[in-house]
């Protein structure tokens, strides 16, 4: 019985997490004890709650300069977000708040860092953003501290529509919420976000630049003759990245055969012996920076057999947020997918 | 229910009095069946392995056995080192925590009891959260300090329910409640405070107990603690017999009731502590199975205790199977499984034996 009350206050505290501090009246679509996971505590979904402790060792994406040609953009403009919303913009916002590290990141990849007054605490890239006033966590976000900043514009996602974004609208803010769904809508995204900053120019040029690296890498990975299968752990309880989620569209991407690929959801846990079955050829270790190392999965029972292991292809995500993060720098992730699945393809 | 259900009504009430003559029997039926089912669930998981290549693999193990390998090596890997370790816990820790539900309920004299009553629930929970948030690593990680959690809240709270040099069931579950409560209080801010989704997230996996990274060494860890706590908790069965008359009562038959309740006490704590250690907070088997054995078999200790820890590992060995085969390749935590399963089965004998419980 206390068992279940325990749960049950858990579940209340996933809940609250997920309310963040907005009072909402709306229930928070959880289903209390149904999911094992809720969705959102998934440590990948919340792609911003990692701070990340490694150095940025993989390339950064390039800041393009505001270019001087710039053409205004119409405003008033009126843009459907990515919950659906229809939201209009009266003139091009001076004052942004950002309530994702993603979304923090665009902004800075566009040049247009200078707009941003509010960011999440795990806003740390590009360094400059750490030097912003913190607006709270990714989930549980300071409404107060949001309103006293008078922002013209919040850039939310699709975690905070249901829960933050009433509250702030109540309140006269302009939010838009932005949730790429794939690597692909990364990019085409950032066009959204030229529109919303007038940044166009520089929307485009990025749009470009990001789009040729990742054919770079496509059009590499498909000269291989097989795909190598890969387990991507996301935490030493072998959850894992399942079909239509976003690292497993990386994988795919970068030439990799998924082995959570026949999973029926998108951060299914893997139960050890699946992946002694596949025998995966690759390990990515996206919780290295939780303390698992190779040497550890080299020492769990009945794991020396795995090809990856033998032949010595543990290999950590030194930045996991090059991975979790739908921002820019997704084609970093890429990149650094590819290169650990195919070295000789990326000498 | 347990009133009604004390060693002398059953015997006139219960629908099956050829079983209660046939204990022995009953306890060697449900004995062979967990061998049986072990042995059908081994075969059950990602990869198929047919009864016939599990017992070839087995045999082939055997000193001086000649057969001829006709499965992968990685069936081998499998099968030793993740799946027969895993059914091994399962039996274990389901016999330990049905085991641990009957005592509390015979000692407390409340049918609501469960292993996790005093102090077990929060206090594991508190030591796994720290152990996961402040990613202890040393001496045994989040077991060891899932157990100590455990074992340290069960005699604070047993500390603070004493009155008069004894504690009495009331005192034990109210205490219980209350420091079951301020523990979790402070697990639950630990993890708000916490920004690690990551680490919630690990705290809550923990919480709803598992067996998917089981090993052969917690089966050996797990093994003297639950044999012993076993061997105290059959020899007190007869004093929870007469604890049923009430405490007064059962002082006056000359049961050391003070001294009975501690020792209880201590060894029910040690079993359990050592299950959830290894395996989390599963739910539901220490509270239904011993009321299902009850049911079926009457409420007489010295073969409640037994019987239950057989039922609960047999059910628990079901339950992870399902857990670990239904969504596969995905696991679901087998907590689910367990109250899923176990709650329609207890409600559908509530109801057949209604009238015998009255």
């Amino acid at each position: 019985m206390q068992t279940r009350k325990y749960l049950v206050g858990l579940c209340a505290l996933v809940l609250i997490i997920l309310a963040a501090c907005a009072p909402a009246p709306t229930a928070t679509p959880v289903p209390p004890m149904a999911t094992p996971v809720p969705p959102t505590v998934a440590p990948t979904q919340a792609p911003t709650t990692a701070p990340t402790t490694a150095p940025t060792v993989a390339p950064t994406a390039t800041v393009v300069p505001p270019t001087a040609t710039s053409v205004p953009a119409a405003f008033p403009l009126t843009l459907t977000d990515d919950a659906g919303r229809s939201v209009t913009l009266q003139a091009a916002p001076k004052r942004v708040v950002s309530l994702a590290p993603s979304n923090t990141e665009a902004v800075y990849a566009l040049g247009k860092g200078d707009l941003l007054v509010g960011v999440t605490e795990y806003c740390d890239y590009p360094p400059e953003a750490k030097q912003k006033p913190k607006i709270g966590g990714y989930t549980k976000i300071d409404l107060e501290k949001v309103v006293g900043l008078t922002p013209d514009l919040v850039l939310a996602t699709n975690i905070h529509v249901k829960t933050i974004v009433p509250e702030l609208e109540k309140r006269g803010l302009t939010v838009f919420a932005i949730e790429p769904q794939s690597v692909s809508e990364v990019i085409a995204k950032l066009a959204t976000f030229g529109k919303l900053l007038d940044a166009n120019d520089q929307a485009s040029k990025l749009t470009a630049q990001l789009k040729s690296r990742m054919d770079a890498v496509t059009s590499k990975v498909a000269t291989a003759k097989t795909k190598p299968r890969v387990f991507y752990e996301i935490d030493k309880t072998l959850y894992t990245a399942g079909p239509g989620s976003f690292i497993d569209d990386l994988l795919v991407k970068a030439g990799a055969n998924n082995i959570a690929s026949d999973a029926k959801s998108q951060y299914p846990q893997l139960s050890p012996e699946v992946v002694i079955a596949k025998d995966p050829e690759v390990i990515l270790l996206g919780d290295m920076n939780y303390g698992e190392t190779p040497e550890q999965v080299k020492a769990r029972p009945g794991w020396a057999n795995i090809t990856a292991v033998k032949t010595n292809r543990v290999i950590p995500i030194t930045d996991e947020n090059l991975i979790a993060r739908p921002g820019p720098r997704i084609i970093d992730g890429l990149e650094l997918i590819a290169r650990a699945v195919y070295p000789e393809l990326f000498k | 229910m347990i009133e009604s259900s004390n060693v002398g009504a059953h015997d006139r009430a219960s629908p099956v009095p050829e079983l209660h003559r046939h204990r022995g029997t009953a306890l060697l039926v449900v004995g062979a069946s967990i061998v049986l089912l072990g042995a059908i669930a081994a075969t059950f998981g990602s990869v198929a392995i047919p009864l016939e290549t599990l017992l070839q693999i087995v045999t082939s193990k055997m000193p001086g056995a000649s057969v001829i390998v006709t499965w992968s090596p990685s069936w081998e890997t499998i099968l030793f080192t993740i799946r027969l370790p895993r059914i091994a816990l399962a039996a274990l820790v389901g016999g330990a925590l049905a085991t641990s539900g009957a005592t509390y309920q015979g000692l407390l004299r409340n049918p609501l009891a469960d292993p996790y009553l005093i102090g077990i629930s929060s206090g594991a929970a508190l030591g796994a959260t720290l152990a996961i948030i402040f990613d202890v690593n040393l001496w045994g990680g989040l077991p060891l300090c899932a157990f100590i959690g455990a074992l340290g809240a069960t005699f604070a709270i047993y500390a603070l329910a004493q009155t008069g040099g004894r504690a009495t069931p009331t005192t034990l579950i109210l205490a219980g409640v209350a420091l079951g409560a301020f523990l979790s209080a402070i697990s639950s801010f630990l993890m708000f405070k916490g920004d690690s989704a990551f680490r919630t997230h690990q705290v809550i996996a923990w919480i709803m107990g598992s067996l998917s990274l089981s090993n052969w060494d917690q089966v050996i860890v797990l093994l003297p603690y639950l044999g012993l706590g076993w061997l105290v908790l059959y020899l007190h069965a007869r004093y929870l017999n007469v604890l049923q008359l009430g405490e007064r009562q059962a002082q006056q038959l000359g049961v050391p009731v003070a001294r009975v309740t501690l020792t209880l006490v201590v060894a029910t704590s040690l079993v359990t502590a050592a299950a959830v250690a290894v395996s989390g907070l599963i739910g539901f088997v220490g509270l239904v199975i011993p009321h299902i054995v009850r049911l079926v078999w009457g409420s007489d200790h010295r073969f409640l205790l037994p019987m239950s820890a057989l039922v609960g590992a047999l059910f628990l060995i079901i339950a992870d199977a399902i857990a670990r085969t239904v969504l596969s390749p995905s696991e679901l935590p087998v907590g689910i499984i367990t109250a899923f399963c176990g709650a329609p089965f207890f409600l559908y004998l509530l109801r057949r034996k209604r009238e015998v419980l009255g």
